[in-house]
């Protein structure tokens, strides 16, 4: 299908290549941020990422990135504790905008006509309007760019533009994490190998019959890929080498 | 694939009239898909969508039922039939060449291909196709657009188009009403799962649950059960790689 970098696509090479079009730091995400509030003629924005992967009663939204200043952490465990759970909901079945009136005097957004592609949340839960774009990348890298006022008129030109904007700066933030992730020695084609079968349900014995090698070294492999995974246990080991990309 | 129901056809006319003198604006694309994602329409909002990038044929594919069997994994299409056929092996075998990461990293970010060389497409159609990816909770789709050969496609519409399409998509999902796909897993072995991919043992997990180990194992052997897996390691790489932890 439309793969386009089939050449590199299995080694950590195709992940390099990813990366050197994507911003280097949070501080080059920031300003892009800034020009979305802009647009927007928001007073502040959010970036909230939901943490605690699938697990239902583990997941919450974590604010990363925001420009509300003194009041900052105030504000944000505020907007959780309103919206927290909506939000969390929310993007488990739709990827339609939030929006929402604050409880401030005359505070309201009104989305036009696209208002009927937007979901409206209950009002006066927070201070401010707002206007929050949920991201759904995949298993990794899931959240809001949210965007808050005293009111916002919004039309379908500038909110389906800042949604396709809020899409690439949850891309960056993702790409920059996983390069802070990726292990010091990058793993051989060995380690890799059993880290599959092993991940495939074989154990040590079949990897050895399959591979041609003593169980031993089978069992050294998986050691050293635990070591340079930063795990504690083979298991663990699987789970991030396929959060990573190394194995299917 | 043309399917034409009675809605299609009154608005159907509307496109031709339109398709032709001039291009659809995006008050007008926001307007006609309120209408269509009202009636949760999903055919006609891709066939919005469609006209509005400027392509001829669309398809929506969702990526969790591919690897089953016929054609399920088609959400709906407008292309030539034996042309969607040949291409769930394609679709297969694509999406297993990369990476969760990088599919991640490339959200609505359209590719071009080109159709495999066996197929024949109808006249005037190019034979390359573009297909760009989108999720809705935890379902990936794919959306492949086929052209007129010279025709480009705006790289900016296109990832508008991705995104209305999810639009699209979440009116449906939503409409589901929460088809649990999560293989009927109860909160405690998911809550063991993840623990267990964390790198905590047996005993471990007991002390954090505050349960017994004994608890704990048969929790895990009844998820190995439940997901068809033969060892911890592979019903920890199944929960994985199908988003459970």
């Amino acid at each position: 299908m439309g793969y386009s970098r089939s050449g590199t696509a299995d080694g950590p090479g195709g992940i390099q290549y990813l990366r050197l079009q994507r911003a280097s730091s949070r501080s080059d995400i920031f300003p892009k941020l800034i020009a979305m509030q802009k647009n927007l003629k928001a007073r502040n924005f959010a970036v909230f990422r939901i943490t605690g992967a699938g697990l239902p009663n583990k997941r919450k939204l974590v604010c990363e990135l925001e420009n509300w200043g003194n009041g900052a952490a105030e504000n944000a465990s505020q907007f959780i504790a309103g919206y927290g759970e909506a939000l969390l909901d929310h993007i488990e079945l739709s990827l339609l905008p939030l929006i929402w009136n604050g409880s401030e005097n005359a505070s309201f957004a009104d989305a036009g006509e696209f208002a009927s592609l937007t979901h409206r949340l209950e009002p006066k839960v927070v201070p401010s309007s707002g206007i929050a774009f949920p991201v759904r990348l995949g298993a990794l890298g899931n959240g809001y760019v949210t965007f808050l006022a005293t009111s916002m008129e919004l039309g379908s030109d500038v909110i389906i533009d800042q949604h396709v904007r809020s899409c690439q700066v949850m891309m960056d933030l993702l790409a920059l994490d996983e390069r802070r992730s990726v292990p010091a020695e990058s793993l051989s084609e060995r380690e890799i190998a059993c880290l599959q079968l092993a991940g495939d349900g074989r154990i040590s014995e079949e990897i050895a019959e399959k591979l041609g090698l003593s169980v031993h070294t089978v069992n050294a492999y998986l050691g050293s890929a635990t070591i340079k995974l930063d795990s504690v246990n083979r298991i663990q080991a699987i789970a991030k080498a396929i959060r990573l990309g190394y194995i299917h | 694939m043309e399917l034409s129901g009675a809605d299609m056809v009154t608005e159907g006319r509307s496109y031709k009239e339109s398709a032709g003198s001039r291009v659809l604006s995006r008050e007008q694309l926001v307007r006609r898909l309120s209408v269509a994602t009202s009636s949760n329409n999903v055919q006609a909002v891709m066939r919005l969508l469609a006209e509005y990038v400027g392509a001829s044929h669309f398809l929506l594919a969702r990526y969790d039922l591919i690897q089953e069997q016929g054609l399920d994994f088609i959400v709906t299409s407008n292309w030539p039939f034996d042309l969607v056929r040949r291409l769930g092996s394609e679709l297969a075998s694509g999406y297993a060449r990369s990476t969760e990461l990088e599919k991640c990293l490339s959200l609505l970010t359209p590719s071009f291909a080109l159709l495999p060389d066996d197929v024949v497409p109808p006249d005037d159609i190019s034979r390359q196709y573009c297909s760009l990816t989108f999720c809705v909770g935890k379902t990936r789709f794919s959306l492949m657009l086929l052209f007129l050969e010279g025709v480009i496609l705006s790289q900016e519409r296109l990832k508008e188009v991705g995104l209305f399409a999810a639009y699209g998509a979440s009116f449906a999902e939503s409409a589901d009403a929460r088809t649990e796909r999560d293989f009927e897993l109860t909160e405690r072995e998911l809550e063991c799962l993840f623990w267990i991919a964390e790198g905590k043992t047996s005993d471990e997990i007991a002390v954090i649950l505050g349960i017994s180990r004994n608890t704990i194992n048969n929790y895990i052997t009844s998820v190995m059960r439940k997901t068809a897996t033969k060892t911890r390691s592979e019903a920890i790489a199944y929960a994985v790689r199908n988003n459970l932890v």
